[in-house]
């Protein structure tokens, strides 16, 4: 017996940005298997950064994501850096770190409204959307713009932090503290959630080990792996943290190593404040970057982030690989659908905050109805709330 | 034995033919494409290197180099296989590491290497109608020579 292929995407299925496209083979309402299919979005960059020099790649790998560009940009700068034996300034390091949880923090709300509008929880939505903005604020006052920040120089970094910046950014960090641990208290205990969240989506540690999971996605299954602690850069080998692991493998568990990370990037934060070092926070750098090879990680908003740098003594990159967490979740992403019904595919998906470059349509296939039909996200996500609201 | 020197052993060292230590934490490893899996497989299973981070392919003129990053703890290992142009095929890994199928098939999808034992090459990251003769990171695709090819002039 064939089972009814339904297709989902290519645009994004989830979070409304980009495109995959998932083909889902359903029996009735539960899942049986799912095949992706990415390259609606493949924009070519490490091609394009064959033909640019060290220095303008820095302004086209700040592009490859809207919201994680500072991972991006962190890792590449990190392995020219590297190529180039180049010391950078302690305090840049510091700038880096404060930039890159900053990051994490505006993804991590962006992500907690994007999957509470999934369930149908819209005031959960929009109340966290607004809170985000305490962080875009930070993020303007430092940078001069809200997304792609462009603050990376290879040597270091592009402005400094201001003693008013950073009387702000306090400010808004406590504000944040207090609201965040709101969204905690709601997402542990708020009826809605827990409905749509517990025992969704699961991904068995051993699976999301063999499937090289990453980021918070791996973490939700129990497994203790944090690029920050394991391969420290910039300043977090001084900086004391905690890595979040909870034990539920669900999308409920993902949801809560997310609301306690923020938390973290708060405490990571204000302790590189406290000790922010003096000093410059650049310095110069050759155009031409001697033959060699590098390979950087980042921990990335939605895990680990690598880029591998081939040079040639020219001052273009012979080689510049990029692997964004998103490609690396996808796998163990197709694993969570499994015996889950159609009305939880949303849920799943936004669980991995997927970032393709995101899925619209989805294909159904159903044997027993020799069925195939379509269904945009909101479609698919208005049945789902409806589906769940009659249980 | 740390972590970062659990790459050493038998199963690895007497198998590579270059081994550079680039920094505690960088290790880089050639292997020929007869040896490579044996590696991979001692290194899964004797030693925990069950992540693989990416595969990245790398065109080097007559030959194209793939590299497989696995990673424990810190330590980044590379292992560099080079297989040539014209019959670019090597085993692929993901009966010993299921993660690594989709950067398999992100490498045959833009050099044209073929991972004998993937069960699925369809394209990935291409469109489906995409010229079978076009690798786009081979050297001898330019942008503008794809761009020619695709536009049929």
């Amino acid at each position: 017996m064939a089972f009814t292929p339904i297709p989902v995407g290519p645009q994004h299925p989830a979070l409304d940005l980009e495109s995959v496209n998932f083909t889902f083979h359903v029996d009735g309402e539960k899942v049986v298997a799912v095949r992706p299919r990415l390259g609606y979005m493949h924009r070519g960059i490490e091609k394009l950064a064959e033909g640019r020099t060290y220095h303008q790649n820095l302004y086209l790998v700040e592009r490859v994501c809207g919201i994680c560009s500072q991972a991006h940009t962190i890792c590449y700068a990190q392995a020219v850096e590297e190529l180039l034996e180049v010391e950078v300034p302690d305090r840049a390091l510091y700038i880096r770190t404060i930039m890159a949880e900053l990051e994490r923090i505006q993804n991590h709300y962006l992500w907690l409204g994007v999957t509470a509008h999934q369930m149908g929880f819209e005031t959960l939505f929009m109340y966290t959307w607004r809170d985000r903005e305490i962080v875009l604020k930070m993020v303007e006052e430092v940078t001069g713009k809200r997304v792609n920040y462009d603050i990376n120089y290879l040597g270091g970094v592009r402005r400094d932090l201001t003693p008013e910046a950073i009387h702000e950014m306090r400010k808004g960090l406590d504000q944040l503290a207090e609201r965040t641990k709101y969204y905690t208290r709601v997402c542990k205990n708020e009826r809605t959630v827990l409905k749509r969240t517990v025992d969704v989506g699961r991904l068995s540690p051993k699976d999301a080990e063999a499937l090289c999971a990453v980021g918070p996605t791996l973490r939700a299954s129990g497994v203790k792996r944090d690029i920050r602690a394991d391969d420290p850069y910039a300043a977090y080998e001084e900086t004391p943290f905690t890595v979040i692991t909870y034990e539920g493998c669900d999308v409920a568990s993902r949801l809560w190593v997310r609301c306690d990370e923020i938390q973290e990037s708060i405490r990571i934060i204000r302790h590189a404040l406290d000790t922010l070092p003096g000093g410059e926070i650049s310095v110069r750098v050759p155009r031409a970057v001697p033959a060699g090879e590098a390979i950087s990680r980042v921990e990335a908003p939605r895990g680990e982030n690598l880029h591998y740098v081939r040079a040639d003594g020219s001052e273009n990159p012979a080689r510049l690989k990029i692997r964004a967490p998103t490609l690396a979740n996808l796998l163990p992403l197709c694993t969570m659908f499994v015996d889950m019904n159609i009305a939880d595919i949303p849920l799943i998906i936004a669980g991995i905050d997927p970032c393709i470059a995101c899925a619209e349509r989805m294909t159904f296939i159903d044997p027993r109805k020799t069925a195939q039909w379509s269904w945009s996200s909101e479609e698919l996500r208005r049945r789902s709330v409806q589906w769940y609201r009659k249980r | 034995m740390t972590a970062d020197e659990a790459w050493r052993g038998a199963g690895l060292e007497e198998r590579a033919t270059a081994i550079k230590v680039q920094s505690r934490r960088r290790v880089f490893v050639d292997l020929a494409p007869v040896d490579f899996k044996a590696v991979v497989a001692w290194l899964v299973t004797e030693r925990g290197f069950t992540h693989v981070a990416t595969v990245t392919g790398i065109d080097v003129g007559s030959e194209i180099e793939v590299i497989y990053h696995l990673a424990h703890g810190a330590l980044v290992l590379s292992l560099r296989v080079a297989v040539s142009k014209e019959e670019p095929t090597l085993p692929s890994i993901v009966d010993l590491v299921p993660g690594a199928t989709f950067y398999e098939r992100e490498v045959h999808d833009l050099f044209g290497v073929a991972f004998e034992g993937n069960p699925d090459l369809s394209p990935l990251v291409l469109p489906d109608d995409w010229p079978s003769e076009i690798h786009p990171l081979r050297r001898e695709w330019p942008a503008d020579r794809i761009h020619r090819r695709l536009e049929g002039t």
